[in-house]
């Protein structure tokens, strides 16, 4: 104890609290009309950080007026400060003879604005918290002596990366961009695919320090209002001092925190947001990370991939279900090999169990600790092969499929249907589109394998039964997890586990956009049917 | 409050110790099982595979399965007693085959099968087999060529012969116990024997030869009276049998032909229906069989291009089939009075009423009961030539 209490008054010498009290209580001051006062406040509070650019000018004929120009270096486009700020505060209006009755009278930031400025982007600055949000987000900000207001001059410009291919959500059809980090960026690029006036976005600044801007994106009619209100009641909720991903809203805003399933959906495909948002669904746009969230968010959501929609509907079927299959493999299928052989040898078929056990002969574990051992194996190396240098990687791989595959089976410590099972589930469990889904199985087949080696079959049954209790119990956002399974809707069976063509799809999905559901209008009419010759 | 009890349960899972779990390794996997009796003593047998020595990798070369033998006053204590001398406690969930001897037949099966009949490790879907003019232990100790594992090759070899050769009747426990508790149908059971040399046939030498030493085969049916093993049929006798309780899914039937010589037809299917009836107060069954048949082999001079010749294999076939059936229903009225056809059943299904008084004294009644039998056979195909080479020769 003595030794971290020691530590925690080293920490209290070395820090300078004397700066950072002052800095803080300044924020909210108005401006003061000293420009030399506002300056000085500005240093003080950004501790003189280099990257900040304070340029003090002189404009008007002989330079009558002290003004100021701050930005944020590498936030700012400095050819644009230097074609059309400096410009045109400098020599344009050089000549032009500013009035006296004009200083000092509140008209001159006015017609600044309006006659000097040939910038796009402009706003009034009076409070000192507005000027260091503007300035910290890469805008200019012109000060001029004598007033206590200032004017906010758009000019955001940094290096970012651009509109690449999705890496997470792969398709072979369907359009290749995905989101980047520029929630400007992002909104522009659901906007483009829904041309709708009702397409509507509310912006918030979520952080206290990072100050995040947060958008969030419906269609005013078709989603929910319950809905919109109820995500804008939980992000105004949020009182945290950072957000730099959109899994931290995710974390604040869930349904439930303690489940593993996720209850909100994210995607980095602008085509599969614009889908949701066109199916009632709230996008929530987080600048900083080309994740964007979708409420609420249904069980069988993330079974689907945005490709279903893209490729024929009965391939598409048979996808789905292969896609459930792989889940019930990747939950369920360690745990049943270890119940059947360990309690059920019955239900194994005899050549099958004779097989099996020629195989058992000599190894030291049982079943169930085999198992763990093998699943925990995988575990460690995919963990370790998600962070490494992509240039290792393949060395792991021979270093892992050898040990893994071939060397613990010849060693006789692992039974080589062990290894099968083990490279099924993990197979299986790369099946699934969204990575969450895959995540919260993966902690559930521990928990399937826990009953199995201890109840069986019944553990198993058991253990289901929980799990479609709890799943049943979720909600997302007042919508139950299991819509359309349980509740059951007739309609929404039409794209659950199967999907029909788009011609017998009529409705969205009911529970999600209870206000407005239809899709298409005439149904009867909706079957292509080729022109009979006469 | 609620985390205790959440703990509580946590704990349930953690502490069960497992219960009844069996690593697969753990287990001696016993595929075939036989009931002796030595002494007032029950002996079981339980042939265990050697998993090492059936696996794919291959084995040391030594026997593919072992002889777990137990002595005790009832079969329950003999199977415990295997453990003296086995390392594994014997796992009789994927029984295929039960023997039982000769000798203990005869003195009645039903105590001996009552624990296989009762254990919940058993399933009632393997075949119960007499050893014939042998122990059970003698039938356990042969090892076969082609399946590795004896109890294997005698439950496939039943399969398959029960499905291809009317003679052969498989019955599995469960069909078995049914019998056993029926009224109106005495039970018969599967004879299996040794043939050949049958010291030679547990060493591993038996196998490595074209033509083994000692040979595990199906023999005919067992009748018994009530649970006792009463005598065997013929190979016949064993055919009619089938016949007549509609056992016969494929077959291949012999007939002389008029001017000498013989040929054989292939019976694709074979039903029969037996109908009890009652004619004042004594009972009577009906037979009605129905073949279908294509010609197999023509060993004789017959022109089996015409129609009318077709016609004449068919009424021959239908005369052998009829005496095949009534020879062996009269052997049985005769030698063993027992009901093994069922007659007594089916008068009990069309006649409830009157089966309540035949009853009592239905192995009496069944002995002078009068059968009538009615085949009907149809030639369908005659194969992908028409007259046999000789007889095309002689044109």
């Amino acid at each position: 104890m003595g030794f971290f209490d020691k530590e925690k008054k080293d920490q209290s010498k070395s820090s300078t609290p004397s700066t950072s009290q002052t800095t803080e209580s300044n924020e909210n001051h108005p401006l003061k009309t000293s420009l030399q006062d506002n300056i000085k406040t500005v240093k003080d509070t950004l501790g003189a950080s280099s990257d900040i650019v304070i340029r003090e000018i002189r404009i008007g004929k002989g330079g009558v007026l002290k003004a100021a120009l701050m930005y944020t270096d590498g936030l700012s486009d400095t050819v644009a400060i230097q074609n059309f700020i400096l410009e045109s505060l400098m020599l344009d209006i050089k000549h032009t003879e500013i009035e006296s009755e004009l200083i000092h009278n509140p008209r001159l930031m006015k017609t600044l604005k309006d006659f000097a400025m040939t910038v796009g982007e402009i706003k009034d600055v009076t409070k000192f918290d507005e000027l260091f949000l503007h300035l910290l987000s890469g805008d200019v900000i012109l000060l001029v002596d004598g007033y206590s207001e200032g004017l906010n001059i758009g000019n955001r410009r940094w290096a970012e990366r651009g509109v690449t291919e999705s890496t997470t959500q792969t398709v072979i059809r369907g359009p290749r961009e995905a989101f980047s980090e520029n929630i400007r960026i992002n909104t522009s690029l659901v906007r483009r695919k829904i041309r709708d006036p009702q397409l509507w976005m509310e912006t918030k600044t979520i952080g206290k320090r990072t100050k995040t801007n947060i958008a969030v994106m419906y269609i005013n009619g078709v989603a929910n209002d319950k809905i919109v209100e109820e995500v804008r009641l939980r992000l105004d909720r949020i009182d945290i001092d950072a957000i730099l991903e959109s899994g931290n809203i995710e974390e604040l805003i869930q349904d439930a925190p303690m489940s593993t399933f996720p209850t909100v959906y994210n995607s980095e495909r602008p085509d599969v947001v614009a889908a949701a948002i066109l199916e009632g669904r709230v996008a929530i746009f987080i600048d900083g990370t080309p994740f964007v969230l979708t409420v609420p968010a249904l069980f069988v959501q993330f079974f689907q991939s945005s490709e279903d929609y893209y490729q024929r509907a009965d391939l598409t079927s048979l996808v789905r279900i292969l896609r459930f299959f792989s889940f019930g493999i990747a939950l369920l299928a360690p745990a049943l090999f270890i119940a059947a052989t360990t309690f059920h040898h019955e239900m194994i078929p005899t050549s099958l169990v004779i097989n099996l056990a020629a195989q058992r002969e000599g190894v030291p574990f049982p079943a169930f600790i085999e198992a763990l051992i093998m699943e925990a194996t995988f575990e460690i190396l995919r963990e370790a092969s998600l962070r490494m240098p992509r240039a290792i990687g393949s060395a792991m791989a021979i270093v892992g499929a050898f040990v893994i595959g071939t060397a613990a089976v010849e060693a006789g410590m692992i039974s080589a249907a062990m290894v099968i099972v083990v490279s099924i589930t993990a197979i299986a469990s790369f099946v699934s589109p969204t990575y969450d889904m895959a995540f919260s199985v993966r902690i559930l087949r521990f928990v399937f394998m826990g009953l199995a080696a201890s109840f069986g079959l019944f553990g198993i049954t058991v253990g289901l039964i929980a799990l479609v209790l709890h799943l049943c119990s979720l909600r997302s956002f007042g919508i139950p997890y299991m819509y359309p399974i349980a509740p059951f809707n007739m309609e929404g069976q039409k794209d659950t586990f199967i999907r029909l063509p788009l011609w017998k799809i009529f409705t969205r999905p009911h529970l999600i956009s209870q206000e407005n559901i239809d899709r298409q209008q005439n149904p009867t009419s909706a079957m292509p049917e080729p022109e009979k010759e006469q | 409050m609620k985390r205790g009890i959440f703990i509580l349960l946590i704990l349930c899972i953690v502490l069960t110790g497992c219960w009844n779990r069996r690593e697969l390794n753990e287990l001696a996997i016993t595929l075939a099982m036989g009931l002796d009796k030595i002494d007032d003593e029950y002996v079981v047998s339980a042939q265990v595979v050697v998993p090492s020595e059936v696996s794919m990798k291959g084995g040391k070369g030594t026997t593919p399965v072992t002889l777990i033998q137990g002595r005790g006053e009832t079969v329950y204590e003999a199977i415990r007693k295997m453990t003296k001398s086995s390392s594994r406690k014997v796992y009789p969930g994927h029984l295929r085959m039960l023997v039982i001897s000769e000798s203990l037949a005869s003195e009645g099966i039903g105590h001996p099968i009552d624990l296989i009949s009762r254990d919940w490790e058993l399933r009632s879907d393997f075949y119960v087999a007499i050893a014939k003019d042998s122990t059970a232990e003698e039938i356990l100790n042969v090892l076969t060529p082609l399946e590795t594992i004896p109890a294997n090759k005698m439950f496939n070899t039943l399969k398959v012969s029960e499905e291809n050769w009317a003679a052969t009747v498989g019955i599995t426990l469960d069909q078995l116990i049914t019998d056993l508790i029926s009224n109106g149908k005495e039970a018969v059971l599967t004879g299996i024997i040794v043939t050949g040399k049958q010291e030679l046939g547990s060493s591993t030498e038996n196998v490595i030869t074209v033509t083994p030493s000692a040979k595990i085969k199906v023999d005919d049916l067992a009748v018994f009276k009530g649970d006792k093993l009463v005598g065997w049929l013929t190979e016949d006798e064993s055919r009619g049998y089938s016949g007549i309780t509609n056992h016969v899914k494929n077959t291949v039937g012999t007939i002389s032909c008029p001017g000498g010589g013989r040929a054989s037809l292939e019976v694709l299917s074979f039903k029969s229906k037996v109908k009890g009836k009652v004619k004042n107060g004594s009972p009577e069954a009906d037979i009605n069989v129905k073949i279908a048949a294509n010609v197999g082999e023509i060993e004789c001079s017959i022109d089996i291009s015409k129609a009318e010749s077709v016609e004449a294999l068919e009424k021959l076939y239908e005369k052998a089939v009829k005496v095949t059936i009534n020879d062996s229903i009269t052997s049985v009225q005769e030698k063993y009075e027992t009901d093994i056809f069922g007659f007594g059943n089916a008068i009990h299904r069309s006649y409830p009423n009157e089966w309540k008084t035949l009853k009592n004294q239905w192995n009496q009644h069944f002995t002078e009961m009068k059968v009538n039998i009615k085949v009907d056979v149809k030639i369908l195909k005659t194969g992908t030539v028409n007259n046999s080479v000789v007889e095309s020769r002689k044109d």
